[in-house]
């Protein structure tokens, strides 16, 4: 394995997703979400309109970064492929609810890895949540259960969602007047525009590389055990983001007072076990989509736009968990997602004759 | 490949839609300074202009009940707080108004949990950005609640007032730190 350049890609994209990752929230980011994808969604679904929570409104670079840096990659090493074309709805409501499951938890797989290496005890239980959904994904793909496999596409449709982040990024840059920015809570905290957006293309262009995903990591680790490449990356990242909190004095274990987290374990277990299960099921985390949507892969795109919706969603009818705890309405929110999942593994089957 | 006459009518109808774009980002952008960010400033000036003038009208209507706890008549404060409690209930300026009044008289688990209160229904007091900021009082409290009821729960593990007193106060620490929302 330490012969292999895929395994080094791999080392590196985790390495760095680690250390950005802390040197982000010194920079400027909320505490223990140097990045987040789903919290980027909810400030970025707020700084374009989408939801009217004053506190959540950021366009946030770093998620431009990632899709930009991923189709960088791609167009540079020949990899860039318009694929998908199946169930788009189906991808489309994964991604709403990918979203819900990150919102009661409060944060995305990538957040609740940083969270635990910031000495976050309460990301424990939807840790767990996180391995129970990814092995729950795993038996449903083993009795047949998939959206369909991508096939290429004519003409330009993988450019559809980069030429929207492209455009976001003209947004971020001019920032027209329809911009919402907030002016107080955790969307007004934020790493200068250009840091952020340099750490977004970079990890970005090495996440296309080295196709690093975290429930991929789970994924591999429960298959393949210590011969998965994407476990040790995983093992690496939260080793680096270890090393960077303790060096700069912000590894404080403990279960009270840990910045965006709140005391309901259970749901955070069935919020990030509602994540696991989708990821395996649409072949990624939240983080792998934008990168799969950069690199031309129309199926993650759809399931960046439901994720999108689901982030203005959840901001505007208050389904998202606080410090304060979870919401009524985001409990059943996570509940009718597991239905849906559910029902998912009836429905979408393939039986054998 | 060969172009036809319909590739290039689509090729000189893009070049013309991105020249007329480049015109209008360069040229007339800056120039419609009336037109141009009138809904985006509105709407950001409305929403501070809403958010400043919530701020001044709490401070106006809890003006009395402040004047009172300056002047040292906590009590006072305390009953006309109780009254404006029964016509804006729900308020959560009332709420952390009376947690600061309780803290000053040393009923500290009382102020904790009136600080809850008020924080479960408004964040702002712990933002230290917003006008209603009273986050270095909270933070106190806090801090004197860690100590105190730390001790007095271990001392009386079976006490079920210590302990929720104590939950308050984590409850709080964790407002404080922040994090995303």
């Amino acid at each position: 394995m330490l012969k292999q350049r895929e395994f080094w890609m791999i080392m590196a994209a985790s390495l760095s997703l680690g250390l950005l990752g802390v040197l982000l929230t010194v920079w400027g980011n909320p505490e223990n979400s140097g990045i987040c994808v789903s919290c980027f969604l909810e400030n970025s679904a707020g700084a374009l309109g989408l939801h009217a929570n004053e506190r959540m409104q950021y366009l946030r670079p770093e998620l431009i970064g990632f899709v930009l840096g991923a189709m960088g990659s791609a167009l540079l090493f020949r990899e860039f492929r318009s694929r998908g074309g199946n169930a788009p709805l189906g991808r489309f409501t994964a991604g709403f609810f990918l979203i819900v499951g990150c919102a009661i938890f409060i944060g995305c797989p990538i957040k609740l890895f940083l969270r635990l290496t910031a000495g976050d005890l309460t990301a424990l239980a939807a840790l767990g949540g996180l391995v129970a959904g990814v092995w729950l994904g795993l038996r449903s793909l083993a009795a047949g259960v998939h959206f369909g496999m991508s096939t290429p596409q004519r003409g330009g449709t993988g450019f559809v969602v980069p030429a929207l982040f492209a455009l976001l990024l003209v947004f971020a840059l001019v920032q027209p007047s329809f911009i919402l920015t907030s002016s107080r809570g955790s969307a007004a905290q934020h790493a200068p525009l250009l840091l952020s957006l340099g750490a977004g293309v970079l990890l970005g262009f090495l996440a296309q590389r080295s196709r690093f995903c975290i429930t991929g990591g789970v994924r591999d680790a429960l298959v393949l055990g210590r011969r998965a490449p994407l476990l040790w990356g995983l093992i690496a990242f939260t080793g680096a983001a270890v090393l960077a909190n303790l060096l700069i004095g912000r590894f404080e274990p403990g279960f009270y007072g840990q910045p965006g987290a709140h005391l309901e374990h259970a749901w955070s277990f069935l919020g990030m076990g509602l994540v696991g299960w989708i990821s395996v099921l649409v072949g990624g985390c939240p983080f792998r989509q934008l990168i799969k949507a950069g690199e031309g892969d129309t199926d993650a795109g759809m399931v960046v736009l439901g994720m999108l919706i689901g982030a203005a969603v959840v901001q505007g009818w208050g389904l998202a968990a606080t410090a304060a705890g979870v919401p009524v309405y985001g409990k059943v929110a996570v509940l009718v997602g597991l239905a849906l999942v559910l029902l998912t593994g009836l429905l979408m089957r393939e039986r054998s004759a | 490949m060969r172009w036809d006459w319909h590739d290039r009518l689509h090729v000189l109808g893009l070049i013309g839609v991105v020249a007329a774009l480049a015109w209008l980002l360069i040229a007339g952008v800056p120039g419609a300074s009336g037109a141009r960010q009138a809904s985006g400033i509105e709407r950001a000036m409305e929403r501070e202009m809403a958010y400043q003038a919530r701020a001044a009208f709490l401070q106006q209507i809890y003006g009395p009940v402040q004047d009172l706890r300056r002047q040292g008549q906590a009590q006072q404060a305390l009953l006309m707080l109780e009254q404006l409690n029964r016509t804006y209930a729900g308020e959560a300026h009332g709420f952390v108004l009376k947690g600061l009044i309780l803290h000053e008289q040393g009923v500290l688990e009382e102020a904790v949990a009136s600080f809850v209160q008020g924080l479960r229904l408004n964040g702002d007091y712990v933002d230290q950005r917003s006008p209603l900021s009273e986050r270095t009082r909270i933070q106190k409290a806090v801090e004197e609640g860690l100590t105190v009821l730390s001790e007095r729960a271990r001392a009386n593990p079976d006490n079920p007032s210590v302990t929720a007193a104590l939950r308050n106060v984590y409850y709080l620490q964790s407002r404080l730190a922040g994090g995303c929302e």
